[in-house]
């Protein structure tokens, strides 16, 4: 199989402390990937460094074959990774709609922007997403007013208007209800094939939902990877999360 | 269903507001104070800079006034060397006469050697090279200084205390440069505008023309622009620049592409300044002059174009009103200072937020209109 993201030997050091150390993983195309780990064993820094928040210090990064280590955020978007924040990142004051507006556009550049209404295939694709995230009663709401839930639908969603070929979910049901959650999980295995997608989740009842292959994050390095009941069952699994409570 | 009511008065505000800058001249016959409403339009479009680049960019420039004072000077230099002031020192070419007054002895009566840096008025002399580079300069100084500092992402409270730094740089070198500039006193005794013959006295009502219709075109234009794609790409990064960028948008090019187009349009207010004041001088790089902007701006309401373009011209109409008395003067601007604190902390969408609650509360009121009348009948002591 066709491999969608490559990461080598990445790594990134703050001052003497390696965030991440060495890491190493391929996702490939479609799969849809669980990374787990106790606090602080640099999960959202390993999605920094592949997004180009963060600048790596060593080790590289591959999308489809094509290398975008420490590339400028906006032009790895433009690759096609999208990223989801742990705290949901939207545009507040503008509508649900516009936010989805402001998605869809595959046109990067100021000039060529200036211009009125969207091509009827960006519209076609902001009705699929809408259906999709059962956002349709609320498109006319300002987005700072929506529940925690609907922002981080609306974050998913523009993600997938975004037309992102892989996706980077950070702890998206952190803060939801049962409820929230399990509609979360339907919305990612109904993307499940369509997109690559890398989920980092702490909630486990979750991650037995969607996952199939899960990597295990300790301390900046790669601890194990594999299906998850191999996962579950591995002793330095269990050992990292000791004394954290475990995974449960 | 309330977004239409939102559109269908918003249109109805411009519509009004084009008719009655237009139309004004019917109603007051009076010339001097056709050129005062001329002037508080002039201030009208600064509103409608400072909204751009305030509310649609989440860019405070607090130091608007540079491009303000840059078009006005432009273009000054070139109504300076129309004016009689300037033809009458005893050469074939027209020299300031302020230079002759600060040349060395002997120095040659001539823009090329009167005094340092005079070569510099030279191709002032034609009126459209003044014109052109009142607009074409501030691009270029707002492209530099954009191009700068949103590379390097600077925001937020940096960019205010950057740009204001700037125009106080900007105040000094202009005063600095008293031989070319004429300093503290600037530009005065200007020429009138002339276009194919035809002399535009400030005080003709063609004159007021120039400013009205430029005013609603750049109204007009602006609105359009924030109504584009890239305009709502633009108020996307202002709500969150990372997100931005993390959907593929280079924020930096989206701020420097409208941080200079506002800038354009306060170096087109400064030019119409001078042809309907007849001067000039370093006091519209004054700090206090900026901030103005941002007050007319915050009252009107800065995410509306429109409203903080009224929000200007209210404001000076009743300060010019006021002003008349000592007493209110002094008053005046600390009840526009506590003004503007109030705005700023309990309306943060200034009059044209208030306009759109009033209207929301409107529409709501005809939809639920019964219910309403059967809660008022029932509680008459309420
Ligand atoms: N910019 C930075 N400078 C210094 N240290 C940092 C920086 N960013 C992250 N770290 C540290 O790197 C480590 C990994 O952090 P990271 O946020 O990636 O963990 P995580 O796996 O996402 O944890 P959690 O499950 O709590 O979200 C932490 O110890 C954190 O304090
Ligand atoms: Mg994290």
């Amino acid at each position: 199989m066709k491999a969608a993201l490559t990461i080598d030997a990445l790594e990134v050091n703050f001052g003497g402390f390696k965030a991440v150390d060495r890491m190493t993983t391929v996702i490939d195309d479609g799969e849809l990937r669980v990374i787990l780990g106790p606090n602080g064993a640099g999960k959202t820094t390993l999605m920094d460094l592949v997004s180009g928040k963060t600048a790596s210090t060593g080790g590289k990064v591959h999308l489809y074959g094509r290398e975008i280590t420490n590339w400028p955020e906006h032009l790895i978007a433009r690759e096609g990774v999208g990223r989801k924040f742990q705290i949901p990142s939207i545009f507040r004051d503008l509508t649900v709609l516009q936010n989805l507006e402001v998605a869809v556009s595959q046109e990067p550049r100021v000039f060529r922007n200036l211009r009125l209404g969207m091509a009827a295939a960006d519209r076609k694709r902001i009705d699929e997403v809408i259906d999709l995230t059962g956002l349709e009663p609320v498109l006319e709401t300002i987005a700072g007013d929506l529940s925690h839930g609907q922002m981080q639908w609306l974050e998913l969603g523009m993600l997938i208007t975004q037309q992102s070929r892989v996706i980077l979910l950070d702890e998206p049901t952190a803060g939801m209800t049962q409820g929230e959650t399990s509609k979360t999980a339907d919305i990612i295995l109904r993307l499940k094939g369509s997109h690559t997608i890398i989920v980092v989740e702490h909630d486990m009842a979750f991650v037995r939902k969607i996952a199939e292959k899960v990597t295990v994050m300790h301390m900046g390095k790669l601890l194990a990877e594999g299906p998850i009941k191999a996962i579950e069952a591995d002793p330095a699994v269990r050992e990292a999360y000791l004394g954290t409570g475990g995974l449960h | 269903m309330s977004n239409k009511a939102f559109l269908l008065g918003d249109r109805a505000v411009y519509i009004a507001f084009i008719v009655i800058v237009l139309g004004l001249p019917l109603l007051i016959s009076d010339v001097f104070w056709l050129n005062r409403v001329a002037r508080y339009l002039v201030f009208g479009m600064l509103g409608i800079a400072m909204a751009l680049s305030w509310g649609y960019a989440g860019i405070l420039n607090l130091g608007q006034g540079l491009f303000f004072g840059i078009g006005a000077y432009m273009v000054a230099m070139s109504l300076k060397l129309q004016s009689w002031t300037s033809l009458q020192q005893g050469s074939d070419t027209p020299v300031p006469d302020f230079m002759l007054w600060n040349a060395q002895p002997g120095a040659p009566t001539d823009l090329c050697c009167i005094v340092p840096g005079s070569w510099l008025w030279i191709p002032f002399q034609a009126q459209w090279f003044g014109i052109f580079m009142a607009i074409a300069l501030p691009v270029i100084v707002a492209l530099i200084i954009g191009v700068t500092i949103f590379r390097l992402r600077v925001s937020g409270v940096y960019v205010a205390i950057i740009t204001l730094a700037l125009v106080l740089l900007t105040r000094l070198i202009f005063i600095d440069a008293q031989p070319i500039t004429n300093g503290f006193n600037g530009l005065t005794d200007l020429g009138w505008l002339t276009i194919g013959g035809v002399e535009f006295d400030p005080l003709m009502i063609e004159t007021y023309y120039i400013v009205a219709v430029s005013v609603c075109i750049v109204l007009l234009l602006t609105r359009w622009l924030v109504s584009t794609r890239a305009g709502l790409i633009l108020q996307s990064t202002r709500d969150d620049a990372n997100r931005a960028r993390y959907l593929g948008y280079d924020v930096a090019s989206y701020q420097i592409f409208f941080f200079t187009v506002s800038a354009a349009i306060a170096g087109f207010a400064g030019l119409l300044f001078v042809i309907v004041s007849e001067f000039a001088t370093p006091t519209y790089f004054d700090i206090a002059f900026s901030i103005s902007m941002v007050v007319w701006a915050a009252v009107g309401g800065r995410s509306s174009l429109i409203g903080a373009a009224i929000g200007a011209i209210l404001i000076n109409t009743i300060e010019a009103t006021v002003s008349e008395s000592e007493m209110f003067q002094q008053a005046w601007r600390l009840i526009i200072g506590v003004l503007f604190v109030l705005i700023v902390l309990y309306m943060p969408r200034g009059l044209a937020g208030l306009a759109r609650d009033i209207l929301t509360r409107l529409v709501s009121l005809g939809r639920t209109k019964n219910p309403d009348a059967a809660n008022a009948s029932r509680n008459p002591a309420e």
